[in-house]
C-alpha cells in the first residue's frame, strides 16, 4: 500500500524512489520532501493544489496514508492542548457531554474549513474564560506524565543492568579460561612433575571453578529489586486478584434427591411369571435352547420365553370399547358429510 | 406390548357394526363427492355399495395371501399378517372406488416386509410380480407414503402368532395333563388363516384370537382345554372369564361365517369398479397420465431457477400467440 503513494507535483512514487517521504502541510495536502525543498528554494509559499500561503516549518512528516487524516490529527492535537477539561471539572454528565460536543464541532469546522471566523472567535472566547482551569489541568497532566516516565525509566535501567551483568559475567569467564590455560602451559614448561598429572589436576581445577561460577552469578541478580508497588500504594500486576481459590457454587439443598422407581406395566391380562423365575418353573424344557453363537451374543432362552408369555397373557382381559371414531348411521347422504367432519 | 400399543388405542372397534359403519361412512363420502349430479337411483347402479365393497376386499385379501404364498424368498406368516392388517385398516377409512385395491395390495406387502424386518429389495420384490416391473416399482413407491398416511403412521402391528407360541409354552409347562398340544397345530394354523378374512383382528386382542384358535382346534379334535383356562389362566379373576368366553365365542362365529365370494360375482364387481373408480388415483386412466406429465414438466422448469408458476401449456400458448402476431 505504501508503494502507490504519489507526490502530486512530481509524480514519483515510493515504488520508484523508496526513500521518498511525503510531508503534509497545514491545508492537508501532501508533498514529497524534494518538492517541498524545491518550493521553498524558489521562495514562493503556496500549496500547489489549493494555493493557500504556507510556511516551511508547517510541514510535518506524514504519518497516515490519507493526508486529510493527518491534518485532522494535527488540528486535534492543537485544540486539545487548549480544551483540556476533564469530567471532574463538570458538575453533571450532561454538561461534560455538551463540552465535548462543542470541542468536536470546533475541530470539525477547522478541518473542513467551515465558517473559520466564527470558530476562531469561539476558540478565543473559550481561551479567555478558562485560562486558569486550563493551566491547572496542564500541570496535572504533566505530573502524571512525569510519573509514567519515571516508571519507564526505572524499567529501562533494570534491563540495562541485567544486560551489563550478563556481559560482564561472560568477560570474566573468558579471562579465567585464559589464565588457566596460561598457567597450564607455564607448569608444563617449568615444573618437573609428570605431564599427565599436571593436565589432570588442571582439569579438576577448571571443573571446580565452573561450579563456583553459577553461584557467583546468582548473587548479583538479587541486587536488583523489582518494585512491586506504585508510589501511590497500588500493587503492580495482577497479584492478589486471581490467586485466591474460586468460591464453590452454592448447592441447592432444598431439592429432593432422585429416587429410582421401577416401571409398572399394565398387561390387561393375568400377570406372566417374572423372567427370573422362568427357569425354576421349568419353562425352558418347552422352548428351543439357545445355541452357542446366540449365547455368546447375550441371548438367553429366558428372553424369548418371557416375551412370548407376556404377549400371550397380555390383553386377555381386553374388552372391545367404542372407538374414537363414533359410529355414523346411514340415513341421508347429505347430512352424512357434515357428521363425518365433526366426528373424525 | 399390545396393551400400550397404538393398535389398541386407535385401531380397535367395538364390534362388527362399528366397523361396517366406518366403512359405510367412507363409501358415502366418496359417492356424494363424485356423484353430486346424479339421482339416488342412478347412484345405486353406478357406484358400489358397502356389501359389494366388502366382498371385493375379501377377494383381494385372498389374492394377497396367494401372492405371499408364492413369494420368493418364502415369506414368514407374521409378514402376511401385518400386510393383511394394513389392507384392512386402509379400507376401513377409504372406499375401494377411491384407490385401486391392486396397487394398495402390493404396497401393503412391501411396507409390511420393511416394517417386520423381512429384508427384500425392490428388484427382488417386483421380480415376484407379473407384467411391467418398472411400472410396478413406480406404483409401489408412489403409493407408499399415501398408505402410511392413511395408517396415521402407526405401523406396529401385533399379530396373534407370538401369543400363540406363548400359550403353547405355557400349556406345556403348567398344564401337563393335556398331552402334546402340538397335535392341535394344524387346526390352529387353519383357524388363524381364516380369522384374517374377518374383522376380528380389528375388534379383539391378538391373545384372545390365539386362545380362540386353540379352543377351536381342541374342540374339533374333541378335546377340552377348559380346565386350563379356568384353573390356570383365570384362577384369580373369575369375572373376566365371562368376558373372555364371550369374546372367544364371537370370534369363532365370525370365522365360521367366512365365505369366499363367487368368482363370477367378483368379475362383475371388478367391471363395475373400473367404471366408477376415481380416475385421479388410477394409474391406468388417461387423466392420471396427463396429470403426471404436467407435474413432471413443471418440475423440469423449476430445476433451472425461479420460474413463474405458469405451466408449460400456458407458456406454449403464449409463445404461439406471439409468433402469430409476427413478433418472433
Amino acid at each position: 500500500m505504501d508503494d502507490y503513494q504519489t507526490c502530486p507535483k512530481c509524480k514519483t512514487t515510493k515504488y520508484r524512489n523508496p526513500a521518498m517521504v511525503l510531508m503534509v502541510n497545514a491545508c492537508g495536502h501532501a508533498l514529497c520532501e524534494s518538492c517541498v525543498e524545491l518550493l521553498f528554494a524558489k521562495g514562493s509559499g503556496a500549496c500547489p493544489e489549493c494555493k493557500c500561503p504556507l510556511r516551511r516549518n508547517n510541514f510535518r512528516v506524514q504519518l497516515f496514508e490519507d493526508p486529510a487524516v493527518d491534518k485532522e490529527v494535527d488540528i486535534r492535537k492543537r485544540i486539545l492542548k487548549e480544551f483540556n477539561k476533564r469530567q471532574e471539572d463538570f458538575p453533571t454528565l450532561r454538561e461534560y457531554n455538551d463540552y465535548l460536543e462543542e470541542v468536536e464541532t470546533i475541530i470539525f469546522n477547522l478541518v473542513f474549513d467551515i465558517d473559520p471566523t466564527n470558530t476562531n472567535k469561539m476558540i478565543d472566547n473559550y481561551k479567555k474564560e478558562n485560562k486558569d482551569i486550563t493551566q491547572k489541568n496542564r500541570n496535572r497532566q504533566s505530573q502524571e506524565e512525569m510519573e509514567l516516565e519515571e516508571l519507564l525509566e526505572a524499567e529501562k535501567a533494570q534491563q540495562c543492568e541485567k544486560a551489563n551483568l550478563y556481559v560482564n559475567a561472560e568477560l570474566e569467564e573468558k579471562k579465567q579460561k585464559h589464565k588457566a590455560r596460561e598457567k597450564l602451559i607455564d607448569e608444563l614448561m617449568f615444573s618437573d612433575a609428570d605431564a599427565k598429572s599436571i593436565v589432570a589436576s588442571h582439569v579438576q581445577a577448571t571443573s571446580a571453578l565452573a561450579k563456583e561460577q553459577p553461584k557467583a552469578a546468582a548473587q548479583p541478580s538479587s541486587g536488583v529489586v523489582k518494585s512491586s508497588k506504585f508510589s501511590s500504594g497500588i500493587q503492580i500486576g495482577l497479584r492478589g486478584q486471581h490467586t485466591n481459590s474460586f468460591l464453590p457454587i452454592p448447592k441447592q439443598e432444598d431439592l429432593p434427591l432422585y429416587r429410582y422407581t421401577a416401571p409398572v406395566f399394565d398387561y390387561d391380562g393375568p400377570p406372566p411369571p417374572p423372567i427370573e423365575k422362568l427357569g425354576k418353573l421349568n419353562y425352558f424344557a418347552n422352548i428351543r435352547a439357545a445355541n452357542i453363537t446366540e449365547r455368546a451374543g447375550g441371548y438367553t432362552e429366558a428372553m424369548s420365553c418371557c416375551r412370548a408369555l407376556q404377549e400371550a397373557l397380555g390383553g386377555l382381559f381386553y374388552s372391545p370399547q367404542l372407538t374414537h371414531k363414533t359410529a355414523v348411521l346411514a340415513t341421508n347422504p347429505s347430512t352424512q358429510d357434515t357428521d363425518d367432519m365433526e366426528t373424525t | 406390548m399390545f396393551a400400550t400399543s397404538t393398535q389398541r388405542h386407535f385401531w380397535m372397534f367395538k364390534d362388527e357394526t362399528d366397523v361396517s359403519n366406518a366403512r359405510l361412512s367412507a363409501n358415502i363420502k366418496y359417492i356424494s363427492s363424485r356423484g353430486r349430479n346424479m339421482t339416488v337411483a342412478e347412484r345405486e347402479t353406478h357406484f358400489l355399495n358397502v356389501v359389494e365393497e366388502k366382498s371385493l376386499i375379501m377377494s383381494y385379501e385372498y389374492q394377497l395371501r396367494d401372492f405371499c404364498r408364492k413369494f420368493h424368498p418364502p415369506m414368514p406368516r407374521y409378514v402376511i399378517g401385518t400386510a393383511l392388517h394394513y389392507l384392512k385398516r386402509f379400507y376401513v377409512n377409504n372406499s375401494v372406488m377411491d384407490y385401486p385395491p391392486k396397487e394398495i395390495l402390493v404396497t401393503c406387502v412391501y411396507l409390511a416386509c420393511k416394517v417386520e424386518e423381512f429384508n427384500v429389495s425392490m428388484d427382488q420384490f417386483v421380480g415376484n410380480l407379473k407384467g411391467d416391473r418398472e411400472k410396478a416399482a413406480a406404483i409401489i413407491l408412489n403409493n407408499e407414503l399415501l398408505l402410511m398416511q392413511q395408517l396415521d403412521y402407526q405401523l406396529t402391528v401385533h399379530n396373534p402368532f407370538r401369543p400363540l407360541e406363548g400359550l403353547m409354552i405355557d400349556m406345556k409347562t403348567r398344564f401337563p395333563t393335556f398331552s402334546d398340544p402340538e397335535r392341535l397345530r394344524p387346526g390352529i394354523d387353519e383357524f388363524l388363516e381364516q380369522v384374517f378374512y374377518t374383522d376380528a383382528i380389528l375388534i379383539y386382542s391378538p391373545s384372545q384370537i390365539s386362545l380362540a384358535a386353540i379352543i377351536h382346534s381342541a374342540s374339533t379334535s374333541k378335546e377340552n382345554v377348559d380346565e386350563y383356562i379356568t384353573k390356570i389362566l383365570f384362577s384369580e379373576d373369575q369375572k373376566r372369564l365371562l368376558n373372555l368366553i364371550e369374546a372367544v365365542k364371537k370370534i369363532r362365529v365370525m370365522v365360521r361365517n367366512v365365505q369366499l365370494p363367487h368368482r363370477d360375482t367378483i368379475k362383475a364387481l371388478e367391471k363395475k369398479l373400473a367404471l366408477c373408480c376415481n380416475p385421479d388415483n388410477n394409474s391406468e386412466s388417461p387423466a392420471f397420465k396427463k396429470r403426471m406429465k404436467q407435474s413432471f414438466d413443471e418440475e423440469e422448469s423449476f430445476e433451472d431457477g425461479q420460474y413463474p408458476s405458469a405451466s408449460s401449456d400456458q407458456v406454449r400458448s403464449m409463445l404461439m400467440g406471439l409468433s402469430e402476431m409476427g413478433k418472433i
